[in-house]
């Protein structure tokens, strides 16, 4: 019963910090463009071949940098409230829907990678555990930290060679639907060796705790031991885990989608800081920083689902 | 999962795979041409984007009233005819007939008089507008455009023949959205930002390039723009067949040329010029004979041969080769000879000594080949007593940075480089008019003479504009280097065949064919 109430409380709390989160970052990424050094309008026409006063007085004024600093926060706030994020220098299109024509991309080879992390990451951190110590363990750790430490960029470009140029199986780079694989495979071989540590890690700690050996001493299958009791508790980690790597997916995985020409957000917000087009960069931060902010309160929701001392607290 | 329910994906994924594969193929028929390049247009309205890569698309879409050969004459483009009246203010333009727009409409002199007004409003905020000249107004007579301007623009004609230029039909602006509609040799189909822009081959064209040899529809039918940053997996589109032609590396270009399988294609009529210039209000460079040492010190050879693996040209003029008035061979005589002896003297006479050198900055933008040719230069001035030190920044930043440095009249020296582009000198007008571009602006004789060479025409004109040249370089405000710098190289399979570069690096597919 208590659960009960306590839960809409807990969410509603949530729900409260990550509003307050996301109007942070507006305000801050509102201030972004009188923080860089110099003077934006310059730097942003300093390529045109006629950038005329004219011209840049009236970028000045699309900006509205000719209005005070809090004035120009507060109209960047308040147009974002509304769903509002600008157009864009270059182009003059709106910023939020091009965020939105690429976020599926996004999210679509964020949620590709994050599955081939977990269905390779977790077994293999499941059978490190439970062969702890042997050679089994040594080899998925040693599997786990090479993944680690290689760049997903040089994996990437090995990926190509691989799979587009020596075997021919795949394209090279594109936005199509077979053109997620390879980078889907390349995310996902990045990030399941994260996740087997993690999740050998946490099965570990679980495994030694006095629950599981009562549970054994009364005689319960390995199986059950291993599934039923121990894998509850050890997925908290795991989830903390999933949840950051799919935070920061979502984020646009600018390397990978360089490499592979995945045209997500990750990709446009690195066009937009070549070409300094505040007003897009200003809107992927937006787009990114609210994506991390309900991602982490969705954990934290989770949390209570999974561990009920968590509703107590 | 068992065994053969894991067997099952696996063979479902591979099949995936292959399917993918075979429609890749099927897809590139024989007439298709894909191009993978590092970065995308930023616009296709020629009047809202000042960038190579966005005018190399619309160039392929839109005509130009004019077109200029490799001489830099020029030849008729839109306007069968072309005139300027005594006074050098009204230039009359006969627009062809029979010239179709993509989507039916007819191109006539009212079409080219609302271009016209379009490019020059200032609502329409272009980034190009001064180009266009001091226009006061337009008006149709029959089949001729007339254009006044409030005093003589000699740059006019040959402005007309450019990529920045190009001719908008009315319709593709009858709306609030900006349709790309031109009367030029590919007509846009579809174009997904910063992946994939699709062009067609316009089956009416008739074209007038003197570059281009083929005189109608091109050959290819279908031309498709890949965006593909990463260079490595650029290469790698073009070694696996997905792309036709690409924006090469340099790193890789020297290897590509080696390989018979594919075609390197470096351009020859850029427009490009690659400078060195000073911070000549800050002492020492505020002495001629200082400035001419470093100058002296460059061995621009090795620049070329070096960090440009011999695909581009040492340059001798302010002004790009090719272009109107360019005497390679007048500037030579004016401009600062390699001699790092002689240079060494002058820094030892002004009491720069290995022991204290003078300590300057050679401020640079990262650019592939640039950052190669800084270092060679780097050790050039170390030879004469100049210890330099070398700070790098992105482009948009370079150019703000230097808006600032340009103003300094006190602080560290330095040496800094950039590059410009155009079909006509009158660049040297951006560049060095004051304020100037990035405040590089001189004094009130070189306005004089830039003012001049805009009111006068012909050999007059050339003339005019080698007074300024030679004033440039006798006073070592600058050291041309290199032509051209900049997106200035593509690689082809070699099944690809009669691809050019045309002016301003523009992209000529009109002859393309695809050998089987």
């Amino acid at each position: 019963m208590a659960g009960r109430v306590v839960m809409p409380f807990l969410i509603l709390k949530r729900v409260l910090v990550a509003c307050s989160t996301v109007i942070a970052v507006i305000v801050l990424s509102g201030m972004l463009i009188h923080v860089v050094p110099g003077d934006p309008v310059t730097a942003m026409m300093a390529q045109s071949v006629s950038a005329t006063p004219e011209a840049m007085a009236e970028m000045r004024a699309r900006l509205g940098l000719d209005l005070p600093v809090w004035q120009q926060v507060m109209l960047y706030l308040t147009k974002v409230l509304q769903g509002d994020l600008g157009t864009t220098i270059r182009g003059n299109e709106s910023v939020l829907m091009l965020l939105l024509q690429r976020l599926p991309n996004t999210f679509a080879l964020a949620v590709s990678g994050l599955a081939l992390a977990l269905a390779i990451g977790i077994p293999l951190g499941f059978m490190a555990a439970v062969n702890r110590g042997r050679i089994a363990d040594t080899a998925v750790m040693f599997i786990a930290v090479l993944g680690v430490s290689i760049p997903a960029f040089w994996l990437g470009l090995i990926m190509i060679q691989l799979f587009a140029l020596k075997l021919n199986w795949l394209p090279v780079a594109g936005s199509s639907w077979r053109n997620i694989l390879l980078p889907a495979l390349t995310l996902g071989l990045t990030y399941c060796a994260l996740v087997a540590r993690m999740t050998r890690s946490a099965l570990v700690d679980v495994l030694e705790e006095d629950y599981i050996r009562t549970a054994r001493a009364k005689g319960l299958r390995e199986h059950e031991v291993l599934f039923v009791h121990a894998l509850r508790p050890a997925l908290i980690s795991i989830v903390t885990v999933v949840g950051l790597v799919f935070a920061y997916l979502l984020g646009g995985q600018v390397i990978i989608e360089n490499v592979f020409s995945w045209n997500g957000i990750g990709r446009l917000a690195v066009q937009a800081m070549l070409e300094r087009d505040y007003p897009m960069i200003q809107g992927f931060i937006v787009v990114f920083a609210t994506s991390v902010v309900i991602v982490s309160m969705l954990i934290d929701i989770l949390y209570s689902f999974l561990d009920p001392r968590m509703r107590q607290k | 999962m068992t065994k053969h329910h894991l067997r099952k994906v696996v063979s479902a994924l591979l099949a995936a795979a292959a399917f993918g594969t075979g429609l890749s193929l099927s897809v590139a028929a024989a007439t298709d041409l894909t191009v993978a390049r590092a970065v995308d247009a930023d616009s296709l309205d020629p009047d809202k984007t000042s960038t190579t890569q966005s005018l190399q698309m619309t160039n392929l879409i839109f005509d130009t009233m004019l077109t200029m050969d490799k001489d830099g004459s020029l030849h008729p483009g839109l306007a069968s005819e072309w005139s300027m009246s005594e006074d050098g203010k009204t230039y009359s333009f006969t627009i062809g007939d029979g010239l179709k727009c993509h989507d039916g409409s007819t191109f006539d002199a009212a079409a080219a008089k609302a271009r016209v007004d379009r490019a020059i409003d200032p609502a329409t905020i272009n980034p190009d507008r001064s180009l266009w000249g001091p226009i006061t107004g337009t008006s149709v007579e029959g089949k001729v455009l007339k254009v006044s301007l409030s005093e003589p623009y000699s740059p006019f004609f040959s402005f007309l023949t450019g990529i920045q230029a190009g001719f908008i039909c009315p319709s593709s602006f009858a709306t609030a959205d900006f349709r790309p509609i031109g009367t030029g040799p590919f007509k846009f189909v579809s174009w997904t930002r910063n992946d994939t822009l699709q062009l067609q081959a316009n089956a009416d064209y008739k074209n007038f390039n003197p570059l281009v040899e083929n005189p109608g529809k091109p050959h290819v039918d279908k031309l498709t723009f890949k965006v593909i940053p990463e260079a490595v997996a650029r290469m790698a589109s073009l070694r696996s067949g997905e792309a036709d032609l690409v924006e090469p590396s340099l790193e890789e270009t020297a290897e590509l040329k080696s390989d018979g399988a594919f075609k390197v294609y470096a351009a020859e009529l850029s427009g490009q010029q690659v400078l060195a210039a000073f911070s000549w209000k800050v002492k020492p460079f505020d002495n001629p004979e200082i400035r001419k040492a470093i100058g002296m010190a460059m061995n621009r050879d090795a620049y070329a041969n070096i960090a440009f693996e011999g695909l581009v040209h040492t340059s001798n003029c302010p002004v790009a080769p090719n272009l109107f008035s360019t005497d390679e061979e007048l500037c030579a005589t004016w401009g600062a000879k390699y001699d790092p002896d002689g240079a060494k003297a002058i820094l030892e006479k002004a009491g720069y000594t290995a022991d204290e050198p003078l300590k300057i900055k050679l401020v640079a933008h990262k650019l592939s080949g640039w950052d190669q040719m800084h270092q060679i230069m780097q050790q050039d001035l170390a030879a004469i007593n100049v210890q330099a030190e070398i700070e790098t920044r992105e482009v948009a930043s370079h150019f703000d940075h230097m808006t600032s440095e340009n103003k300094r009249t006190d602080g560290m020296p330095y040496v800094w480089t950039m590059g410009m582009s155009g079909v006509d000198p009158d660049y040297l007008n951006f560049l060095w008019k004051r304020p100037g571009f990035v405040n590089m602006g001189l004094n009130e004789q070189v306005d004089t003479m830039l003012d001049e060479q805009r009111r006068l025409s012909g050999d007059a004109r050339a003339a005019k504009i080698h007074d300024i040249e030679k004033y440039l370089m006798e006073n070592a405000y600058t050291v041309p280097l290199l032509s051209p710098g900049w997106n200035w190289l593509m690689a082809s399979s070699a099944k690809v065949e009669g691809f050019k570069l045309g002016f301003m690096v523009s992209l000529l597919f009109n002859d393309v064919t695809l050998k089987q």
